[in-house]
């Protein structure tokens, strides 16, 4: 007999990741904040890390609709016109 | 009758023993053996969903995958449904693809949410999906297995697999099956699914991502204020008290002849159960639920369950005998998830 996979095949998809940069000298960096209580703090410090050890020139926050969906559109065109690095993530 | 092909991949076993045991070595299963999915089950689960192989039922757009019939129909077969509860799988993995029932949330958070499913409307008797007795528990073919094929659905096809993409930290034992039926029969109310926008001689269901279900007792008042302050009590600080999530209240039997009796609509319970379920902003601080310490004026500044009245779903269900009801809050928030009612096509 013959039984039929249940599962998604994976389909194949090329995802266009943006070139790293060598160095964070100089660089604009956009955190994005997921809604999460004190994400805004751990995101601030890791901005001023960022500045303070890697010579980033500026950082800038947005808040997210809430934690579990993807930063909405508008963030993305911001950020896309005003800085070269993000740093996003979850955590509880 | 559809002929257009089945594209799965497709394996050689020698007997049905051996299938099943193929589908757990795949970790294709949710722990439980499996019917084994042939292509003559599938297309009879097609067929009687009048779906072709390459339907979309849904896209989750934070994982872009598309969700096809074909795949649904195969998990179906899987979870032991007959093919007539086709159309009512379809419909629930319908609703929990849509972009206000945020899939990614709770399919994968740590708070662990399951797919709590209230079907109305006819098909719900043909079907024999129980709202009476042991309501959420066993002994009813297809309350146990509609929700178990949207469980394999979000496991096999969304990737929501334990441990990797659900995060689930306890989870819930409704994340094998957690579906029901209104008691319309003996209901005194509206049906939810009337509520929600459609008519009575219609199909429908509700779909809610949520926690388990919290059975609350009141054993003495017969009027509905003292059953319901009962319920207020008990719910008052339960679920992300601080999150605002939607509930469903699953009012049985005797707790719904109480009610009934003193003239209470759905609306009213709605109101009631708002107005005291609300917490003051002291107490919330000093329970470390709200941050900071306690401010002037904290003790006297409220802070309600839920956002609004209408994000308390009000359910007839349950067993005739026994003063119990049931609250069940909503996973994570209702500005992460809300429930969603879609029609039962057939």
């Amino acid at each position: 007999m013959e039984i039929l996979d249940p599962t998604t095949e994976a389909m194949a998809q090329s995802i266009a990741y943006a070139p790293r940069p060598a160095s964070l000298e100089g660089k604009r960096v956009g955190l994005i904040e997921n809604t999460k209580f004190n994400s805004d703090r751990l995101l601030a410090k890791i901005g001023d890390i960022l500045k303070a050890e890697y010579g980033a020139a500026e950082t800038r926050m947005w808040r997210k609709h809430n934690s579990s969906v993807p930063a909405h559109q508008e963030i993305i065109e911001e950020l896309k016109r005003t800085c070269d690095v993000m740093v996003a993530g979850i955590g509880d | 009758m559809t002929t257009l092909p089945l594209t799965s991949k497709r394996y050689s076993v020698a007997d049905p023993a051996e299938a099943i045991e193929l589908c757990f070595e795949k970790g294709w299963t949710d722990g439980l053996p499996v019917v084994p999915p042939t292509e003559e089950r599938v297309r009879a689960m097609l067929d009687a969903a009048r779906l072709r192989p390459g339907d979309q039922v849904a896209y989750i757009a934070h994982r872009a995958v598309s969700v096809t019939a074909e795949k649904v129909a195969i998990n179906a077969v899987m979870a032991g449904c007959r093919p007539e509860y086709m159309p009512v799988v379809a419909a629930a993995v319908e609703g929990i693809g849509e972009p206000v029932w945020s899939y990614h949330g709770p399919g994968t958070s740590t708070a662990g949410a399951a797919v709590l499913t209230v079907v109305n409307g006819p098909i719900a008797r043909e079907l024999d999906i129980n709202a009476g007795d042991n309501l959420f528990g066993p002994g009813w073919r297809a309350n146990a297995t509609i929700g178990r094929a949207v469980r394999l659905v979000m496991r096999n096809v969304c990737g929501s697999r334990p441990g990797t993409l659900d995060r689930g930290t306890l989870g819930h034992p409704g994340k094998l099956s957690y579906v029901i039926a209104e008691n319309e029969a003996e209901s005194p109310w509206t049906p939810l699914h009337v509520e929600r926008g459609f008519r009575p001689e219609q199909s429908a269901l509700t779909v809610m991502a949520a926690e388990a279900p919290h059975q609350f007792y009141n054993q003495l008042s017969n009027t509905a204020e003292g059953v319901l302050t009962t319920l207020c009590d008990d719910m008052r600080i339960s679920g992300n008290v601080m999150g605002q999530p939607q509930y469903m209240l699953v009012i049985a039997g005797e707790h719904m002849r109480t009610i009934a009796k003193d003239g209470w609509t759905k609306a009213d319970i709605r109101r009631f159960v708002f107005e005291h379920t609300r917490n003051s902003h002291a107490h919330l601080r000093r329970t470390h639920r709200m941050a900071g310490p306690v401010k002037p004026g904290d003790e006297t500044l409220m802070r309600p369950l839920v956002e609004s009245p209408d994000d308390i779903l009000v359910v007839a269900a349950g067993g005739r005998a026994g003063a119990f009801s049931a609250y069940i809050p909503g996973w994570g928030s209702k500005r992460s998830s809300q429930a969603v009612t879609k029609e039962v096509k057939r």
